[in-house]
């Protein structure tokens, strides 16, 4: 186990750096930079900010000092677009709020998603079927750009009852809305998937094992038919997870938030290089990190697979 | 009075075309202490009946009628109250041992769950009363076994931990479900005995449901025989053996192929240049270990060295227990997998290694039937198309009303009828299946065709019909036939010679009569005495050979000197046992006396 952490942990270096090295020249590639804009600045000017950020140096030598200022000083280099703050300073700012309504939101779509899937598995053609199916398939349908603008409307304009948007530290009022909004489309592809699975499990010849063995249906649920069900439930969880935690362009736009989303697309669009290779180092060493959970989780729910 | 008793009991399941009746009034009664047999090919109810009885048909399943265990009613008892009953009254064993254990749960969970809930029995009394089971249904190292998960065991030992798990709490009555059918041979035959033994020792009743009539000449006092949801007849084990009334249970005793019979094809005359020759051919699978940083291969040798040649007109049977290597073997001839070594030559031309486009001028001489009829065809395609789609590749020049007549005309040659040309593989039933597929790998008039179980996954009466079917073909058009199957009696019934394969080497080779009757290899001996026969006075009053040990894995390096333990105690673990040919046409591997090997145990 420990040799198959430590295996997975050293592919991941080679992982991460071609991930740096494809966004860099991607980055380069696409027209435009950070310092144009609609009324271009005196060729002396340019020339001069370019300098000063090393844009003028090839394109081989940016690469080389960019990895070697984070390797050797961990610093991923100044925000072109913002004065004064450099892209640790925005990463530090920004994905404490997206992981905090992230984990949330992961959280809430699991924890409700596996118990809707469940309910409606064991009460298969019932009305508790229909309707979880109902509410599965309608939450589905309403990804968080959607759910955002009708949350707002119905709990801040027509309600009144919860702040329309900002951060304040995370105070429950202002994490209600944001968590919504993101959790809902999981929470219904998360009741689908654990719905079919669970129903599978119920047909499997075990399941009739434990049956004929005269055990209580909550034992041959619980007991016998859950970790199965989850099984596919836990691969689906795992790009979901990092999906969430790095928090939603939209919901920091319509809620105010603050989050990293916003950053990163954000400094797409205005070419500022820095930014975007941070948050993208970050995308990747996250996703690299929640693969290797998933893959151990797997060990746990399935004990045929061995590390 | 009865243990078990049935009165008019029906089944009905609500699909969507409508209600199917698959039990239609039966009434019938086990005494204790007593095994009946349900005897019965697929869909004719006789799992549904005590599926029904015991509450555990699926949702869409009604039944009426009535069941009474000790008197008592239990048809259509609510959960809670089948649950007193269920694993404690009435224990049940299913087909397939694989599946039927809990994968996530080790095997001591899931026994201490049974007593738990029967007796409030827990801790270590719980855990002892496990292991004593364990060591009752003779289970190697049970202790170990009781931290183990079920895909750490064989098949064997699965079904031997349900055995132990249904046994106990002591049962009245044990339903076993096709207990031995998923299980090799020789496996079947140790569980058969162990089932036996608990009958006589615990006084248990068992209701044995099965499709195999050598089974049931094993082991039942009486025989219920069901078709399509009713009973055909009924009786005493031997009177039924041996004056069957009714026309179905005579065709079912017909259809049963006999080890014993004594009618296997004769060998060939020798003739000059065999079709294909087979040398030293090896096939090894790199299999992943852990152990390290980065782990490393070891291989799995599933052919490893085995050389043979087939006439024209000869079919060669291949039989062996899983993990042989006997459909490696297959594909590597057909060179559907590449040969890690050896040869393989047709007509005297080497095919190992050949460009695709070389090899295709082949392909058309030497066809395969596979063992899933349904799962081997392409269910998007009719069945004409598939059987067609070999004469695209092979005869391009045909016109479609030349090709649609070929194929109309193999159709019939294989008995399927004209009208089911646009049919698709699920509109039909196994058997057809399995004709659409002969259809589709006889269609060019290939040379040599190669069943690999092709018959295995079929009812035996069906069984019988393709095996008919194939014999024909093969008088009609001069063709040579490898015939594998796990299945002795089966394979004696068509082959020439028989060839056995023992973890992916040869250990006998001859004529099929005397492979069956007068075997040499001890392991031969072990299978055939192992292979059940449909006739209750000769199965019961037989000696069985067994050999000591488990059927071993492939990748233990010392199983495949298990017939030489000499060598093994030599310190020789890479020795190759060596064929040599003790009577004309009749090879043996090399092992040690009989004694020494028993002497291991």
């Amino acid at each position: 186990m420990l040799a198959y952490i430590v295996r997975r942990l050293l592919i991941a270096v080679p992982t991460i750096l071609l991930l740096i090295v494809a966004s860099f020249f991607l980055m380069h590639f696409a027209p435009g930079g950070p310092f144009t804009s609609e009324r271009p600045l005196p060729p002396a000017v340019l020339a001069n900010i370019e300098a000063r950020y090393g844009l003028d140096q090839p394109l081989w030598k940016q690469l080389w000092d960019y990895l070697y200022n984070i390797v050797v000083h961990f610093d991923f280099g100044p925000s072109f677009k913002f004065k004064d703050r450099d892209v640790n300073d925005i990463i530090a700012q920004g994905f404490p709020i997206s992981l905090t309504y992230g984990s949330l939101s992961f959280l809430v779509a699991t924890t409700v998603g596996v118990s809707l899937g469940i309910a409606a598995a064991i009460k298969h053609n019932s009305w508790i079927d229909y309707l979880a199916v109902g509410l599965g398939i309608a939450a589905q349908a309403l990804p968080n750009f959607i759910m955002g603008p009708i949350l707002i409307l119905t709990f801040t304009l027509w309600l009144g009852w919860l702040p329309g948007g900002g951060w304040n530290g995370g105070q429950w009022p202002y994490l209600i809305m944001p968590v919504i909004a993101l959790a809902t489309s999981y929470m219904g592809s998360i009741a689908r998937i654990t719905r079919s699975s669970m129903l599978e499990v119920l047909n499997s010849n075990f399941i009739r094992t434990a049956r004929a063995k005269g055990l209580p249906t909550r034992t041959v649920i619980w007991r016998h038919a859950l970790k199965p069900t989850l099984l596919p439930v836990v691969s689906y969880l795992g790009p979901v997870f990092v999906y969430v935690l790095t928090g939603s362009v939209f919901v920091d736009i319509y809620f105010s938030t603050g989050g990293l989303g916003q950053a990163y697309v954000g400094s797409a669009l205005s070419r500022d290089y820095a930014v975007l290779l941070g948050v993208t180092i970050l995308y990747g060493v996250l996703t690299v990190l929640v693969n290797l959970l998933t893959d151990l989780a797997y060990a746990w729910f399935d004990p045929k697979i061995r590390y | 009075m009865s243990l078990f008793s049935i009165k008019d009991l029906s089944v009905q399941f609500n699909t969507a075309d409508g209600v199917v009746e698959a039990v239609k009034g039966i009434s019938f009664d086990i005494n204790p202490g007593e095994c009946l047999g349900i005897v019965g090919e697929s869909g004719s109810g006789k799992s549904q009946t005590f599926m029904a009885a015991m509450g555990l048909l699926p949702p869409a399943g009604l039944a009426t009628g009535s069941a009474l265990l000790n008197g008592q009613e239990i048809l259509n008892l609510p959960v809670n109250k089948l649950n007193q009953i269920r694993g404690d009254d009435v224990g049940m064993i299913f087909q397939d041992p694989l599946t039927a254990l809990t994968p996530h749960l080790r095997i001591g969970q899931q026994m201490r769950e049974v007593l738990q809930v029967h007796e409030g029995l827990q801790g270590s009394a719980a855990r002892a009363r496990c292991l004593e089971w364990l060591e009752r249904v003779r289970i190697p190292e049970a202790k170990r076994r009781l931290d183990q998960y079920p895909h750490e065991l064989s098949g064997g030992m699965r079904q031997r931990v349900m055995i132990a798990m249904s046994m106990l709490c002591n049962p009245k009555l044990l339903i076993a479900d096709e207990p031995t059918t998923a299980l090799d041979v020789t496996v079947q035959a140790d569980i058969l005995d162990l089932m036996v033994r608990l009958q006589k020792d615990e006084g248990t009743a068992i209701a044995l449901i099965t499709h195999d009539m050598g089974v049931v000449a094993r082991m039942c006092d009486r025989v219920q025989v069901m078709r399509l949801g009713q009973f055909v007849e009924a009786g005493e084990t031997r009177e039924i053996f041996r004056a069957p009334k009714h026309d179905y249970t005579k065709t079912l005793l017909a259809a049963m192929p006999r080890i014993d019979a004594g009618d296997a094809p004769k060998a060939l005359e020798k003739v000059d240049e065999p079709l294909l020759k087979v040398d030293d051919v090896k096939v090894h699978f790199p299999i992943h270990v852990s152990g390290g940083l980065f782990g490393h291969k070891v291989p799995l040798k599933a052919v490893d060295g085995v050389s043979f040649d087939i006439r024209k007109g000869e079919t060669l049977g291949v039989v062996g227990e899983s993990g042989c290597g006997k459909s490696t073997l297959a594909r590597a001839v057909l060179q559907l997998i590449e040969p890690s070594a050896g040869n393989v030559s047709w007509l005297g031309h080497p095919i190992v290694g050949l460009r695709r486009a070389e090899l295709n001028k082949y392909r058309k001489d030497l066809q395969i039937v596979f063992q899933d009829p349904l799962a081997s065809l392409d269910p998007r395609m009719t069945i004409s198309a598939s059987i067609a789609e070999p004469l695209k590749t092979y005869r391009p020049d045909l016109t479609e009303r030349e090709r649609k007549k070929l194929v109309a005309e193999m159709m019939e040659r294989v008995g399927l009828k004209a009208n089911m040309i646009n049919r698709y593989p699920h509109e039909l039933s196994g058997g057809q299946n399995q004709r659409v597929g002969i259809a589709r790998a006889m269609i060019n008039k290939p040379k040599l065709i190669i069943c690999d179980e092709a018959v295995s996954a079929l009812d035996v009466s069906i069984q019988a019909q393709i095996v008919e079917l194939l014999r024909e073909l093969q008088q009609e058009f001069g063709l040579s036939m490898i015939f594998i199957s796990h299945d002795l009696s089966v394979v004696r019934a068509v082959s020439n010679r028989i060839m056995v394969l023992y973890l992916g080497r040869i250990v006998e080779l001859g004529d099929g009569e005397v492979i069956c009757s007068d075997p040499i290899h001890p392991y031969t001996k072990s299978l055939i005495s192992a292979v059940p026969i449909p006739d209750p006075d000769v199965e019961r009053s037989r000696t069985r050979l067994k050999l000591p040990g488990e059927l071993p894995s492939p990748m233990d390096p010392k199983a495949a000197l298990r017939f030489l333990p000499s060598r093994l105690a030599a310190g020789e673990n890479d020795y190759v046992p060596q064929l040599s040919e003790v009577k004309p046409n009749h090879f043996v591997a090399e092992h040690d006396p009989l004694e020494a090997i028993m002497a291991k145990a």
